[in-house]
Order: structure tokens, then C-alpha cells, then sequence
């Protein structure tokens, strides 16, 4: 069966997205990516293009390399500030220096990732940001019968009380918050343990098997799906993934 | 031996050569890891596991790379602004691996606290205090207990981080990542005017020691 993208495109509004980035390849990656998420993808190989464009067209999000030719991500970053101080922008840099981390966010960047980064982890990254600028934050989240409340730490599923450890809360609110979007075992021990480091621990298979143990058996459909060769996903649909 | 072969033979270990290979490696990198997760949904099923195999060891280079990277940033002066509170730090870190110790069996326990502060990032410290509890996790058996005393005495901080029984020495050659690992994490503490000593509290043992700041 295909696996497909796995996005659902009625979770996200579809919005406009300018990619400002020199590399050819990457920036078409991201676009077809982003486009298959129902957006409308507009893409600037250099710094002085991305910030003219910006400035012009009414853009929902900027995805913006730092290392662009005739003008660098960092200038066009200011010049953006000064003008449009709400518009979300997303940094994309080599540098992993905390010292680049922190300048780029003091001058204004919503976020930051560090290449090689994955797509998904952009795609993940991107909604949050959108959800933030244009969604309250929920309380509740629900997926089919499934509602998990992040106020009172409380999960049901069918009007049932599911009793979890903190670390399945933490792990089924961020699969929740996910859902029909595939996730993979670094995204998910990044967000929900806090390591960013490459471990060999099958802690994240161990956990998502307490977790289908508690949500899944003896209900129906099956709402988390192995996702083969990349990691796991919830499915609102119900699908075998 | 020319001059010129010795300057030669000094390129590959300056931290500026190699921090512009891997800043050249991630763009290419980049766009592979890219393309197969978008492709790993497109392809037909017989294709769907050479993907997943080519994403998984593109996966395991990415994680080389920045191990790399967390290596040569350990060996950067810390800039002064920086500065945080060990005992917090350490007991988010035991909360993050306590899941992971449990899984392997392993019982994890923190004891003690102190009032230290590290001239050195969070997360770096993080990273390296990570690096260090995990190495000590890894060297237990099934049914082991890792112990980590952490104290004050007028020298300064002590963190002991000891496991019983330990079954396996973690820092000989067999296992090379945990090596580099634990390099990084020996680095970041040392860089910040603290000391690491590792093995003396027998195998998976370490002793991290914050000298009090002159006053």
C-alpha cells in the first residue's frame, strides 16, 4: 500500500509560503513538500529576490537560508523586521553554534533549524508556527473518539479513562498534536525526551508499544501506525499506514 | 621534512578546515534526506524498503556529522555571557533518561544537590551531562542501579555518577561513538575550568568536580 505523505490537509489552513534559498535542489524538496500540505509555495534563489518578494506579497510564512548570495539571510532577516515585524520566518542555516542560534533569534527569527535537517521536522516546525500566529492554543485535543486534555492531564478514548505515566502523556500529546503526519523516532525522542543526540535506545518503540497497549487494544480502529522505515504515525483515519 | 608538508599535515586538524567540510556536507545532505522521505510515500511497495534503507543510513551519517559538530563546538571558548546552575540541569537530565534506564532495566537515582554554577551554556552542559549518565547506564546490566551523588565541599561541587554492578567498561575501544561522546562531554566541562575523571568509581564510573569560583 502507498504510504503517502501522510498529511491531511484540512488540519492546516492552506497558506503562502516564500522559500528563500540558493540551493536549487533543497528548495524544490521543500516546495513539493509544502505544496503537497496544500500551500502555495513561492521560491527566491537569492537574498535581495527573497526580500523584495517579501516585502511585496502578503506571505503567511518565510523559510530563509542564512548562506544566500548578493544579500545574506541575516540582512534580508532585519530588513524584514523593520517592515513587516509580525510575519513569521523560519531560519535554515549550516551553523549550529548556540552564538548563531542566539543571534539569529535576537534579530528577530521565529525559529531556527539546523541543516541537514529533516523534512519533516520543517513541515512540523512550520504548522506550529502557523497554528501560533493564526490559532488559539487547545486545550483538548481529539482525534476520532480519542480526547486528551493537556489542562487536567486527563486522556479518554470512547468515554473511557486512560490512566498514563507522564512520559505516554508527553509522547500521545505530541503524536495527538501530529496526527496524519508521519513522525520519525529522532523527531519524536528530540520533542518528547529532550535528547538531541543519536542514541541506540529502542526507548521510543518500547513506549509507542505502552502506549497502543493503553489507546488501541480493545478499541477500534487501530489510531497508531508503524510507519515503515520512518517512524510512527496517529491516524485520524484509521488507516493501516 | 619541508615546511611545507608540515603545514600540509596540519590542515586536516584545524577546527576552521573541518567546520567548512561539514558546513559543505549538510547542503547535499540536506536535499538526500529531503527527497527520501518525500519519495519513501511515492515509490511502489517493492521500492518503499531500499528507500527506507537509504533513509535510515543517510539518518546515521547525519548523526556522524554531528557528532562532528558538537566535537569541534566543545572546543570553542565558551563566551563569558554564559553561565547556568548545575543541579537543575542534572535533574532534568536523570528525568529525560530515568524512561530510558527503565527500559533497559536499570534503576536511576539522583542524591543530593549543590549550588554550583558552569561558565558554559545549558545546552551544551546538557549535551555533555546526557553523554556522561547515559555512558553509565549503558554499562549496567538488566537489575542494575545507577547512583549519582551530587555534593558541596569547599573546593566546590562534586557530581559522582556510579554504577552497580557494572558489567562493562565503556570507554574502551570497542565502542567508538560512545567514545567520541564522551570526548565531547570530557571537553565542554573542561573548557569551563571544571575536571572529569573517568573510571574511578570502577567501570561506567565518573567524577565531575566544579572548583569554586575565585573570588
Amino acid at each position: 500500500m502507498r504510504i503517502g505523505l501522510g498529511f491531511t490537509p484540512t488540519q492546516t489552513k492552506p497558506m503562502r509560503i516564500l522559500i528563500v534559498e540558493d540551493d536549487a535542489a533543497l528548495a524544490s524538496f521543500i516546495r513539493k513538500g509544502l505544496e503537497a500540505e496544500h500551500h502555495a509555495v513561492d521560491v527566491a534563489g537569492e537574498g535581495n529576490q527573497g526580500r523584495a518578494m517579501a516585502m511585496e506579497v502578503d506571505y503567511d510564512l518565510v523559510v530563509l537560508d542564512l548562506n544566500l548570495p548578493v544579500l545574506d539571510g541575516l540582512s534580508v532577516l532585519k530588513s524584514l523586521r523593520q517592515r513587516k515585524a509580525n510575519l513569521p520566518v523560519i531560519i535554515l542555516s549550516a551553523r549550529s553554534r548556540i552564538e548563531d542560534r542566539v543571534q539569529c533569534l535576537d534579530s528577530g527569527a521565529d525559529d531556527y533549524l539546523v541543516k541537514p535537517f529533516s523534512y519533516l521536522e520543517l513541515s512540523a516546525r512550520a504548522r506550529a508556527l502557523l497554528r501560533r500566529s493564526h490559532l488559539p492554543s487547545e486545550s483538548v485535543l481529539t482525534v476520532r473518539d480519542l480526547c486528551l486534555d493537556r489542562v487536567e492531564r486527563k486522556v479518554k478514548r470512547a468515554g473511557r479513562h486512560i490512566e498514563l505515566t507522564t512520559k505516554e502523556f508527553a509522547l500521545l500529546e505530541y503524536l495527538m498534536r501530529n496526527a496524519g503526519r508521519r513522525l520519525t523516532r529522532a523527531m519524536i525522542i528530540e520533542h518528547v525526551w529532550n535528547l538531541t543526540f543519536d542514541s541506540t535506545t529502542n526507548v521510543v518503540d518500547v513506549y509507542i508499544n505502552y502506549l497502543r497497549r493503553k489507546v488501541d487494544d480493545g478499541f477500534s480502529p487501530s489510531l497508531i501506525h508503524t510507519v515503515r522505515g520512518v517512524g510512527y504515525q496517529m491516524s485520524p483515519e484509521g488507516a493501516s499506514a | 621534512m619541508s615546511a611545507s608538508s608540515n603545514s600540509f599535515q596540519k590542515l586536516p586538524q584545524s577546527p576552521d578546515v573541518l567546520g567548512e567540510l561539514l558546513h559543505s556536507l549538510s547542503q547535499p545532505l540536506t536535499s538526500l534526506r529531503c527527497s527520501l522521505e518525500l519519495s519513501i510515500g511515492e515509490v511502489a511497495e517493492p521500492q518503499q524498503d531500499c528507500v527506507a534503507v537509504a533513509l535510515e543510513q543517510t539518518e546515521k551519517v547525519i548523526g556522524m556529522i554531528q557528532l562532528m559538530r558538537e566535537y569541534l563546538d566543545s572546543q570553542q571558548p565558551v563566551p563569558e555571557s554564559f553561565s547556568c546552575a548545575l543541579a537543575p540541569v542534572i535533574r532534568s537530565v536523570i528525568d529525560e533518561l530515568s524512561s530510558i534506564a527503565l527500559v533497559r532495566g536499570v534503576q536511576l537515582r539522583l542524591v543530593g544537590t549543590c549550588s554550583a554554577t558552569i561558565p558554559v551554556p545549558e545546552s551544551r552542559l546538557r549535551l555533555a551531562l546526557q553523554y556522561l549518565v547515559a555512558a553509565v547506564i549503558e554499562a549496567q546490566s538488566v537489575g542494575g542501579r545507577v547512583i549519582l551523588l551530587l555534593g558541596e565541599g569547599p573546593a566546590g561541587a562534586v557530581l559522582r555518577g556510579e554504577g552497580e554492578p557494572s558489567f562493562r567498561e565503556p570507554f574502551g575501544p570497542t565502542t567508538s561513538l560512545l567514545r567520541v561522546k564522551l570526548a565531547i562531554a570530557s571537553r565542554v566541562v573542561e573548557n569551563a575550568g571544571a575536571s572529569l575523571v573517568f573510571g574511578d568509581l570502577g567501570p561506567g564510573g565518573f567524577v565531575l568536580r566544579v572548583p569554586r569560583p575565585v573570588a
